[in-house]
């Protein structure tokens, strides 16, 4: 079953002579457990496709099912829950909390919703995420390198249906950016985690099972259709 | 006092659940209240959904046995049809039956290299021959996998350029892991052409170690890229080479069991570049 599905999806901004089609009626299904690359140039409407999937923003038209639920049928109350329940997030920018540290940055979105932590499988995200000795460091103290692979933990610690990652090296090094790729392959190995990334650099796009590209907001090939 | 109950019926829903997660709930109340009804139907849908995973892993495991019994069953008729098909060609035989005689044998090969493919395939998938990590240097790995391919490649007059590297040390299991990336150099000399250059190299990261097998060969269309480590899976365009199509499935599971994985993508100017990534257990 498709944990992710996309029909088509349309965003317009602005009206008559300035509209712009950012997205343009998507197709899009991704099976449990695949590791999905949507590329695209910058403009290309990736990075509000990555929104739609997430519902952080409404479409124009089109519907997104996750988990076979209708996200948009949603009201915004309930959508932030749902968000916080099935979807786990990796920003290029890390988006840490600075006060909290490791451990607590890690469990905050679990203790948010108020359920209980499931430690040992907390403690041993941290482990594969070669974290065990910063467990009760700040971000502050982290390289970027690091802060990226709490980011990452963060998003596997609730078991959520779906991570989006949207360029999660655009600011690590080449060196530093192959690591954390390389966690993020190894994790959703193991745990059957469904990613879905968003990247330019086709490079990177390489070690996921499935790549996607997206050009003046349509899927361009047959990418779209899953074959897993 | 209703506001009371509520909470407490709720906590015991919410206890109910966590011993089902754990695997060990158990009926606490009899009485005639709803709790009490439902815990008994709860426990009727564990018990029934338990019954059925212990199924499936019964019938799973039968299919294993079938598969071993199959394979070492056939060993011994098969080992004899290759020495018989010897024997044949020894004989006065006319051209034509020289011809089919050769083909028997190669036949038979075939069959036996599929069998025992197939037989590791399943020891592996049912965790009889465990994969066993441990951190140890990289050499003696790219070493012994380098070397036993480079007798296939001379059949085709490839050469394989190794890399130089020392003090590097990642987590794997050296029997298995050297068997993945053997498939891989093989895979590579199977599809490349003659005269090429099959490239081994090795990088080091902070958290990983890739060892990168670069061929010259017709490259990977990129719908094919994660299909080629399917079961049984062979290129369309690849169907008169020899193979079954079960290499590059093993390497896959193989290095997943290391917890590393592989990735296949275009080499820099032609042909395909397979990386294995290796944890550094750091």
């Amino acid at each position: 079953m498709a944990v992710l599905k996309t029909e088509n999806l349309k965003k317009y901004y602005g009206k008559d002579a300035i509209l712009v089609k950012a997205l343009d009626g998507i197709d899009l299904s991704v099976e449990k457990g695949e590791f999905l690359s949507i590329v695209g140039t910058s403009g290309s409407g990736k990075s509000t496709l990555l929104h739609m999937l997430g519902g952080l923003d409404r479409p124009t038209e089109g519907t997104v099912y996750v988990d076979g639920k209708d996200i948009f049928a949603l009201k915004d109350e309930e959508l932030t829950i749902f968000r916080r329940r099935k979807i786990g997030f990796i920003f290029q920018s890390f988006n840490l909390v600075p006060v909290l540290n490791v451990y607590e940055n890690i469990v905050l979105p679990i203790e948010l919703d108020g359920n209980p932590v499931d430690k040992a499988f907390v403690k041993e995200v941290i482990k594969t995420l070669g974290l065990s000795e910063k467990t009760y460091s700040l971000p502050s103290q982290l390289s970027g390198g690091q802060q990226q692979r709490v980011a990452i933990a963060r998003a596997l610690a609730s078991k959520p249906a779906i991570i989006l990652a949207d360029e999660p090296t655009g600011n690590l090094d080449s060196a530093t950016s192959q690591d954390v790729l390389s966690l993020m392959k190894i994790t959703s190995q193991r745990y059957g985690q469904t990613m879905v990334m968003i990247t330019h650099n086709e490079g990177i796009a390489q070690l996921s099972d499935r790549i996607v590209r997206i050009e003046d907001g349509k899927v361009i090939g047959k990418g779209g259709e899953s074959h897993a | 006092m209703g506001i009371v109950r509520t909470n407490k019926t709720m906590k015991r829903l919410e206890q109910m659940l966590d011993d089902a997660i754990e695997g060990q709930f158990q009926e606490d109340n009899y009485d005639e209240t709803e709790l009490s009804r439902l815990e008994s139907r709860w426990k009727q849908y564990l018990s029934s959904s338990r019954l059925s995973v212990e199924a499936a892993r019964r019938e799973r495991s039968e299919i294993k046995a079938i598969l071993s019994d199959i394979s070492h069953q056939t060993k011994t008729p098969l080992a004899n049809i290759i020495l018989y098909s010897e024997l044949l060609k020894e004989q006065p035989l006319t051209p034509e039956g020289e011809a089919i005689a050769e083909q028997l044998h190669a036949q038979a090969e075939k069959l036996e290299f599929l069998i025992k493919a197939l037989v590791k395939m399943s020891r592996l998938e049912s965790d009889i021959l465990e994969v066993v990590p441990r951190k140890q240097p990289l050499r003696p790995l790219v070493e012994n996998a380098v070397k036993d391919a480079k007798a296939r490649a001379e059949e085709k007059s490839i050469t394989i350029l190794e890399p130089d590297f020392d003090g590097i040390e990642a987590v794997f299991d050296l029997k298995w892991t050297e068997e993945a990336l053997f498939n891989i150099l093989d895979n590579g000399i199977k599809y490349s052409p003659k005269y090429s250059t099959i490239t081994v190299s090795v990088k080091e990261y902070t958290m990983y170690v890739c060892i990168g097998v670069a061929d010259e060969g017709p490259g990977i269309p990129e719908e094919e890229r994660n299909r080629i480590f399917g079961r049984f899976y062979r290129s369309a365009g690849n169907q008169q080479e020899e193979g079954v199509g079960i290499g590059l499935y093993l390497a896959r599971e193989i290095v997943k069991k290391n917890d590393g994985y592989i990735k296949a993508g275009p080499g820099t100017e032609k042909g395909s570049l397979f990386e294995i990534y290796l944890g550094k257990g750091v």
